[in-house]
């Protein structure tokens, strides 16, 4: 009896994680934008001065959806670098073209995962940015922020 | 620097007013029982994306909800060693009364100074745009009291510093 | 047009209500283990029974209108169905509805014949009348819900039930008890109904994850389901149209609760303390058309600019000295109900929020007029 009883191990395993009835994350959803957004053709477009653009396209082409952490990285900085470089007196119409094309509630995203690597100046432009997203979004949009299982 | 201030506190408000949409919800891990999901964290699908408010690279907001209650921890300001030890005392003597406060934590979260913790029960009996007044109302407040008390300990240690030296 | 009531004076949450056939009486849960019967007394309500079986916090309550029996469900993984005594007592009788978790959510059918209970067991109970041993037994739909169900409806043929649950996902299910009904006829829903199968499963959203479901709701015909996720989303979802679902972001604050007033409009409120009336156009979007909830701003007396000036410069932040929320209810509304009329002609709907009052809204109105602006 003393063998078998030496390891106490057993008493350490949390038994609920093995229930089947536990919720489980969908796995199938690793279909769309594996791969982010083409930091070339972004660098061409904001070379261009044509940022508003940009915008759009790194928030297309945003991963949501990838479980790699490094693509995700990847797509944080390249949307950080878009949204920094756009002066406030562009923002306005910025904002505009995302709401056309439903992407308020991916920049929400994007900014508030920027507040949390803060540089220079970043924290004072993310801010006004979340003021404009706000202002046409409303607290809905935060709330999705908050709700959704995709991060940024 | 104080032109941040104000886009600040009305991102914090706004992003507050959000995270507390909290409902009662019986724990379904254990009977009869209700907890505070965000602390007990045990199932997945009903804790909320955690989001962070900066202002700048010291000042930071961390509110990490969930469906019966919601966390809010806040980072304060602290330019040198005589605010940081200012700074832990008064969050210490706040925490160690935390009942009084009712929403307050007795222990911040890691990389913070203080954390508050609300649950449904508390929206329930209280406001819930007021709680939200009142945590940005400590946010500003909590600055000013500890730049009052530096000015303060800077004094008092002026005039001891005069008196022993008038001796010689 | 609204009514506002408070029951005994204090102003604790009401949880939910439910109202009797001709509106005379009402049963509500003051955020304890009691249930409390209200009678009407001209513009009052006098307390006639308290109910308190349970051991604690009611979490829900229906009352049948043809068989005036009510059904509550609590915390303490226990229902029962109270019927009323030639005294005017309520009785309660025992359900056995074997969950090891709170119970969450309660609903008569439209025969009233049985009710379905949603857990936290991960687990919906149907229950029925077992006359032998004079207690209600039940059985369980179990898969594949996977989370707490917060929130069930009956379709009108007394077989199918829709649920939503805190996995982000929408079900509808068979509760086919062949013990008391005969069988069903074909809906656009499925044609098989077994109990527990699963007719159709629908997704919070398809784009991105996650919103628990906070209220679902059979439109009047059985053909259209709404819910309303925690993401601050309305959903329509159509049988006939393939199960294809229409989705609206709001830009409101999460909802609570949601019922069908026509068959193109619902009306839900929620942590936003306004009843809102969303309608369907060509079945390919929702659109808001009339907020029940008219209140103004209120006006503050004798502050000067002057002042607010100065105070704007001291504090920087404006001076926000109302307690009040500009709104009727001055907390989140939680349970909707239709007063008058049915869910494909809704004329009033009651609200009852956690700031413990209850409102009766009129529709008809506020409806009409937005509805002559919205071009179709």
């Amino acid at each position: 009896m003393a063998k078998n009883t030496s390891s106490s191990a057993f008493r350490k395993i949390d038994v609920d994680q093995y229930n089947e009835d536990n919720f489980k994350e969908d796995e199938a959803d690793a279909i769309s934008a594996t791969v982010g957004p083409d930091e070339n053709e972004i660098t061409t477009l904001l070379t261009q001065g044509k940022s508003v653009e940009a915008l759009v396209n790194v928030l297309q082409n945003a991963p949501l959806r990838c479980k790699n952490q490094h693509v995700k990285d990847n797509a944080l900085n390249t949307t950080l670098r878009v949204l920094l470089s756009i002066k406030s007196s562009q923002m306005d119409q910025a904002v505009e073209a995302l709401e056309q094309n439903d992407l308020l509630d991916v920049l929400m995203k994007y900014i508030y995962r920027g507040f949390e690597i803060p540089s220079e100046g970043s924290s004072g432009h993310l801010l006004q940015w979340h003021e404009k997203a706000f202002a046409k979004g409303g607290v809905g949009c935060i709330v999705r922020v908050l709700s959704d299982t995709n991060r940024a | 620097m104080a032109a941040t201030l104000k886009p600040y506190l009305t991102a914090v408000r706004h992003s507050l007013t959000a995270a507390m949409c909290l409902q009662d919800f019986p724990s379904q891990v254990v009977e009869r029982h209700n907890k505070p999901e965000v602390e007990v964290c045990s199932s997945k699908e009903l804790v909320l994306t955690p989001v962070v408010i900066s202002r700048n690279e010291r000042e930071r907001v961390l509110i990490e909800p969930s469906i019966n209650s919601v966390r809010v921890s806040i980072a304060v300001k602290q330019a040198d060693e005589i605010e940081k030890i200012l700074c832990h005392k008064f969050t210490r003597f706040m925490m160690r009364r935390a009942e009084s406060f009712i929403i307050l934590r007795r222990k911040p979260i890691d990389g913070y100074d203080i954390s508050f913790l609300i649950t449904n029960f508390h929206t329930e009996q209280m406001y819930k745009h007021k709680l939200v007044d009142f945590v940005i109302s400590f946010m500003e407040e909590i600055d000013k009291e500890i730049s009052e008390m530096k000015l303060a300990v800077n004094a008092r240690a002026r005039t001891c510093a005069e008196e022993f030296l008038k001796r010689f | 047009m609204s009514e506002r009531y408070t029951f005994g004076g204090s102003l604790a949450s009401i949880t939910c209500h439910a109202w009797n056939k001709d509106r005379s009486q009402i049963a509500l849960s003051p955020n304890n283990n009691e249930i409390h019967i209200y009678s009407r007394e001209r513009n009052d309500w006098k307390l006639s029974d308290v109910l308190n079986q349970h051991d604690l916090r009611v979490m829900g309550i229906d009352w049948a209108k043809n068989t005036n029996r009510i059904v509550s469900c609590a915390a303490d993984r226990n229902a029962y169905v109270w019927s009323q005594a030639d005294d005017g007592k309520w009785k309660p009788t025992l359900v056995l509805l074997r969950i090891n978790r709170a119970a969450t959510c309660v609903k008569w059918s439209p025969a009233e014949n049985k009710f379905a209970v949603g857990s936290g067991a991960r687990l919906i109970s149907v229950c029925y009348f077992e006359s032998e041993n004079d207690w209600w037994v039940s059985k369980h739909i179990k898969k594949p819900i996977r989370s707490t169900v917060t929130s069930l409806d009956w379709h009108p043929n007394n077989v199918l039930l829709v649920a939503g649950s805190t996995d982000y996902k929408v079900r509808v299910f068979s509760a086919y008890i062949k013990d008391i009904e005969d069988q069903p006829s074909p809906t656009p829903w499925g044609n098989r109904m077994p109990l527990g199968n699963l007719m159709a499963e629908f997704k919070n959203s398809t784009n991105s994850g996650g919103g628990w479901i906070n209220d679902v709701n059979f439109s009047a015909d059985g053909n259209k389901i709404c819910w309303i996720g925690h993401d601050s989303c309305i959903n329509v979802a159509d049988a006939t149209n393939g199960n294809a679902f229409v989705r609206c972001k709001t830009q409101y604050l999460p909802f609570l609760s949601c019922v069908w007033i026509s068959p193109v409009s619902i009306v839900v409120a929620g942590h936003s303390c306004v009843p809102l009336v969303y309608t369907l156009v060509d079945n390919l979007k929702l659109v808001l058309t009339a907020k029940l909830d008219k209140s103004q701003k209120k006006e503050s007396s004798g502050i000067s600019a002057m002042r607010i000036f100065q105070s704007l410069d001291r504090n920087l932040r404006t001076e926000n000295s109302d307690t009040n929320v500009d709104s009727i209810h001055q907390n989140a509304i939680t349970c909707i109900r239709l007063y008058a009329g049915e869910k494909e002609n809704g004329k009033k709907i009651s609200t009852s929020g956690v700031d413990g009052q209850l409102v009766i809204w009129d529709i008809d109105n506020g409806l009409n007029n937005s509805m002559n602006n919205l071009k179709i």
